[in-house]
């Protein structure tokens, strides 16, 4: 038995079935019913997945579009419920899967901050000392009382990402969004990946670019239309996802 | 056992992200009136003409009786309360539907959407009050003890609400032909329901028909505690209380059963 205490998250035997509904609306679903004609079919998005990540550890998730990586962050963050399965978690977890979750456009920047920070699930209290930091990290000082739907593309990312990254998580989800901002704000976000790792946040890292994956994790995850192909460390690991896609 | 300790757990969860629901109520009323001239005011300006319009209709031409009272007086203690069951009862059928990015992408308790709705809807028909207040001073018409009983209506009209509201919501993510449908069955239910004609003149063997009617033994309480100054009918009440608890709870539990199912369907 190995120590529970340092698993961030443990995945067993974990498998999603979405099924798909071919008729939309009623106007197709009752003749369907009537008529004795399949309503839905099944699509396999994971097949038994099984890992356990430590505190601590970045691991990768590689593999092709459709082959469960978002589906698999989906399970990990709540959204969604295995179907078979268990997912355990330990500790608090920040979904950067979307970033300004909630941002109202009519609204202010300071506004959505607070509204996006609940959703994330601070308090309030802790919202007003974190407020400073969360500005300072956008450098949008001057913006924070305009209605978001003024501020650029990269300001509105600049202001998601400065709330999503506000406090030190416990675990992070990352969904290809390290691109955000202009190339300096992209180092700083870069360097506040690196100052987490240091702090001892578990990070999951979904990135079509391998260069990412190796730079940041010790530890990759190869899924293949839904099934785990490879789980280990991160060289052997993009070699094997290398071999797949060939 | 077990479903009693998943119901604590789901209670304590939404204790823990009460300031969401704050906030994402401030949205709800912040956003709607940005860009408008007259801003609220609009909350209060919109059933007002409604009232005077219908006033004309219903009173001037129609000539319906009122029991006493001007007949605006008579149709406002009816309409006010009405124009919230059903702008509640649209909004949050879209709620869950509108706000898709979040259901897909972050977790927090479902059910917060739709009361965010719901408690921005109250926050406009408080204001909308106002236009009652104003005619029954107008009108002389004065306060009794009996208003005690308005919280109670009240609340009985919330849960009524509140269940439908979480029922049409989960429904409406799965098939969008809800929202299409509800607008046309509530104005049948308006019909239905004693708001444009006092209870009074429903023939006898009709009035059955009230019974199973929650909305309109609420209106009717209303109406007795504000026009008649009377007791309201107890017995209807109880009926009626204990038709919204059990719409409210199958409502909540049906919400939370396909909690888990709504970011694979939006």
């Amino acid at each position: 038995m190995s120590d529970t205490t340092s698993i961030a998250i443990q995945c067993n035997n974990v498998s999603k079935t979405y099924n798909l509904h071919k008729q939309k609306t009623f106007k197709e679903f009752i003749p369907a019913l009537f008529s004795g004609k399949q309503t839905r079919h099944k699509f396999h998005a994971l097949d038994v997945i099984q890992f356990s990540v430590k505190k601590g550890e970045s691991i990768g998730i590689v593999g092709k579009n459709g082959s469960g990586k978002s589906t698999l962050l989906k399970l990990i963050a709540g959204v969604t419920q295995p179907t078979k399965g268990t997912i355990k978690i330990n500790g608090r977890i920040a979904p950067l899967i979307e970033l300004g979750a909630g941002f109202h456009p009519d609204l202010t920047g300071k506004e959505n901050v607070f509204l996006n920070g609940s959703i994330l699930g601070f308090k309030k209290k802790e919202m007003d000392t974190l407020y400073k930091h969360i500005v300072d990290f956008a450098e949008l000082w001057e913006f924070m009382d305009q209605p978001i739907k003024f501020y650029s593309s990269g300001m509105y990312m600049r202001l998601a990402f400065s709330v999503a990254v506000a406090e030190t998580p416990d675990i992070l989800l990352l969904d290809e969004i390290l691109a955000v901002g202009d190339v300096q704000f992209q180092k700083k976000c870069f360097l506040k990946i690196k100052e987490f790792q240091r702090k001892g946040t578990t990070i999951l890292l979904v990135t079509h670019n391998t260069i990412q994956t190796e730079h940041y994790c010790q530890k990759a995850l190869v899924l293949h239309s839904g099934k785990q192909i490879f789980f280990g460390p991160v060289k052997q690991a993009i070699e094997t996802y290398a071999q797949s896609t060939e | 056992m077990n479903g009693i300790k998943r119901n604590l757990k789901s209670l304590c969860l939404f204790w823990r992200y009460r300031e969401l629901l704050i906030n994402l109520t401030h949205r709800e009323i912040a956003q709607r009136y940005k860009q408008s001239i007259l801003g609220y005011a609009w909350v209060i300006l919109n059933p007002l003409f409604q009232l005077l319009v219908m006033n004309f209709v219903f009173s001037t031409i129609l000539k319906i009786p009122s029991l006493n009272v001007p007949f605006i007086i008579f149709l406002s203690v009816g309409l006010l309360p009405w124009n919230l069951f059903t702008q509640t009862l649209t909004s949050s059928t879209t709620m869950l539907v509108a706000n898709n990015t979040l259901i897909t992408k972050i977790y927090f308790p479902r059910e917060i959407l739709v009361y965010a709705t719901m408690i921005a809807k109250i926050v406009d028909f408080l204001f909308s009050c106002l236009i009652l207040v104003i005619f029954l001073i107008i009108f002389k018409i004065p306060p009794t003890i009996m208003l005690l009983w308005l919280p109670f209506i009240f609340v009985i009209q919330f849960f009524f609400t509140a269940g439908l509201a979480l029922i049409l919501a989960s429904f409406n993510l799965f098939y969008r032909d809800i929202q299409y449908m509800l607008s046309f069955l509530l104005i049948l239910w308006m019909y239905m329901t004693p708001i444009l004609y006092p209870v009074e003149i429903i023939p006898y063997r009709f009035k059955f028909v009230l019974s199973l009617n929650p909305m309109a033994v609420i209106v009717n309480a209303y109406r007795q505690v504000i026009i008649g100054g009377s007791m309201p009918n107890i017995i209807n009440l109880s009926i009626g209380f204990l038709t919204s608890l059990i719409v409210f709870l199958v409502g909540y539990s049906l919400f939370k059963k396909l909690e888990g199912e709504f970011a694979d369907y939006v």
